[in-house]
């Protein structure tokens, strides 16, 4: 022991190169993501569902189908990717809530106290592994089911077709949308169960319950739940779309800026 | 004219000044204001929900204080641009997702600070977790638990170590070289700072001790002190002719009382005296100790005037 440290008892200096950063939160919410095996089961479950039952259900189509059109075709395909965006919203939901039923949050924040980056790390890291999974499913599963319905009636859709590649395109941004808003949910709610409770209940089958309901203004704004503002960027035909493709883009967002406003409110004011 | 610099804060220094935290109506943390020095062990003692974790989460900013300051050199934890390496906590065992690996746990910690895994390698190796570390946490026992808590305290190298009930849980083993391990941080003039309910524990690991009850500041003040302080040494003596060394021992200023058949226990005099006296009579002496361990009674004391305080000023108020 030197003589300095025995004058001067705060002479211990931490290492200087070592700095939180945006970067450094964003590899950790990636290690994070991937470090849990039911991340891969869910992912592998997406992927099983969506190419499979896309194809069980394009399989099954009546030969002697004739009505319907690209819209129609698009939608036998995209059925188990609509299931699968389920999945993903639960795990969306889980990457936060987890956090906060294991007490493991405690460990995060107490690595980047300002806590706002962490909400913005995971949404970021989340949000590209479902785009670039989904972007690629929604082509792979197209492909796959268009190959089968093109000995039908109904016949097979190009991707050169007008609309349909942005339709696609739609389907992929309209599932990366669920699951933020799912993700977005967890931080607000931070427990598992009801925020999965609240992704089904509210988001995904409220809307769909609405049209029964006996007051006419119930049927002018369910276009704009949050559930149904992301429909028209996967039609491949928008004319009859209650929102325009610009409205539901401008609807994605305000619901994600809701969202993740609230979200981030509460992450600053509540104790962790 | 000379001007004198104010008062600076010592680097790695905590203060907690006028900490007050209120979870609804019900009061953890009350109007409470020490300081933690760098260079020694400090134990932070108080009996269960005496609010010593909710102190300990409000210095790393997990808990907002109702009204007050929790600064570790004079900054608000979450000013810090690598909190890390400032202050490595452990607040409660396990928070680590249970479906997670050690390895896993520390290394997603690592990389929001861009800590190199070799680091991360030697605190696993540091706290013995070596062939579990790719096990997933949701099966280790509560002593790995506190072990890997100690790995993630130890991960940024920071120059403040802030543990609740580190003890908890561990054998042994883990708790002779879990001492041995805060006083070598200690020496290194990093300050320690631990939380125990366990006060005996604290006698021998911590040299200065924070005392706190119902959330208010009982004692601040040395362990020797706080000891010597409040509860007098006794000499147990366990001898076959104690009737008889009782009857010589007696005295002005000395007790002598009996526990059980030849068993004495001794105030008001030394050891080295009682065994003087039984030699110069003859008597044989199977044991002799000095007790000192009264640090227990001396924090029941206290513990308990704080309880009949807070009564009666509530019995007042109604």
């Amino acid at each position: 022991m030197t003589a300095a440290v025995m004058t001067d008892r705060a002479a211990y200096v931490p290492p200087a190169n070592y700095k939180l950063s945006a970067a450094g939160l964003l590899r950790s919410e990636w290690t994070k993501l991937w470090s849990l095996r039911s991340t891969w089961i869910v992912l592998l479950c997406a992927v099983v569902f969506s190419a499979g039952l896309g194809a069980l259900i394009s399989s099954s189509v009546p030969n002697d189908q004739a009505v319907g059109g690209a819209d129609v075709a698009l939608s036998f395909s995209m059925a188990g990717i609509s299931l699968s965006s389920v999945f993903v919203a639960v795990l969306g939901i889980l990457t936060v809530t987890g956090e906060y039923s294991t007490g493991s949050i405690r460990s995060t924040m107490s690595a980047a106290p300002k806590r706002l980056s962490v909400l913005w790390a995971k949404a970021a890291v989340f949000g590209a592994v479902v785009a670039v999974l989904f972007g690629a499913m929604v082509f792979l599963t197209f492909f796959m089911t268009q190959a089968i319905l093109s000995d039908t009636e109904l016949g097979s859709v190009s991707l050169s077709d007008e609309g349909v590649l942005r339709a696609l395109l739609g389907w992929t941004a309209m599932i990366v949308y669920l699951a933020l808003l799912a993700l977005g949910i967890g931080a607000i709610l931070r427990n598992s169960a009801g925020s999965i409770g609240f992704y089904i209940g509210v988001i995904m089958i409220l809307p769909q319950l609405a049209g029964l309901l006996p007051w006419s203004w119930v049927d002018d704004v369910t276009p704009f739940a949050p559930g149904n503002v992301a429909n028209t960027i996967a039609m491949v035909d928008t004319t009859g779309a209650d929102l325009s493709l610009g409205q539901s883009w401008l609807w994605m967002g305000i619901w994600l800026v809701v969202t993740f406003g609230l979200a981030g409110v509460l992450l600053k004011r509540r104790d962790v | 004219m000379i001007r004198r610099r104010a008062r600076r804060t010592v680097l790695g220094m905590i203060e907690i000044e006028h900490l007050t935290k209120r979870y609804g109506k019900k009061t953890a943390v009350d109007d409470l204001t020490f300081a933690v020095k760098p260079g020694v062990v400090t134990g932070f003692l108080g009996p269960n929900g005496a609010g010593k974790s909710t102190t300990m989460r409000a210095i790393v900013g997990l808990d907002a204080p109702t009204s007050g300051l929790a600064r570790v050199n004079g900054k608000h934890y979450s000013e810090f641009r690598s909190p890390l390496t400032e202050v490595g906590a452990l607040l409660e065992a396990k928070s680590v997702h249970a479906g997670r690996s050690a390895y896993k746990h520390l290394l997603a910690l690592a990389r929001t600070h861009g800590i190199p895994k070799r680091r991360v390698n030697e605190v696993i190796d540091l706290v013995g977790l070596h062939e579990v570390a790719g096990k997933r946490v949701g099966g280790f026992s509560l002593g790995m638990g506190q072990r890997l808590g100690i790995a993630v305290a130890l991960l940024g190298d920071p120059a403040v170590l802030i543990l609740d009930e580190p003890v908890n849980g561990l054998d042994p083993d883990g708790v002779k070289w879990i001492r041995l391990l805060l006083k070598g941080l200690a020496s290194e003039g990093r300050t320690v700072f631990l939380s125990s309910h366990l006060m005996s524990e604290l006698a021998q690991t911590a040299e200065h001790l924070i005392v706190i009850g119902q959330g208010r500041l009982l004692a601040d003040t040395t362990v020797d002190a706080f000891v010597s302080g409040s509860g007098q040494a006794s000499v147990r003596v366990v001898s076959p002719d104690a009737a008889r060394l009782a009857e010589h021992l007696a005295g002005p200023g000395i007790t002598v009382s009996s526990p059980e058949r030849g068993v004495l226990e001794v105030t008001g005099t030394e050891a080295s005296v009682v065994g003087q006296t039984a030699a110069a009579h003859g008597l044989v002496l199977h044991e002799l100790r000095t007790d000192r361990g009264s640090l227990e009674d001396a924090f029941m004391q206290l513990t308990a005037d704080a309880v009949e305080y807070r009564q009666t000023t509530e019995g007042a108020n109604r």
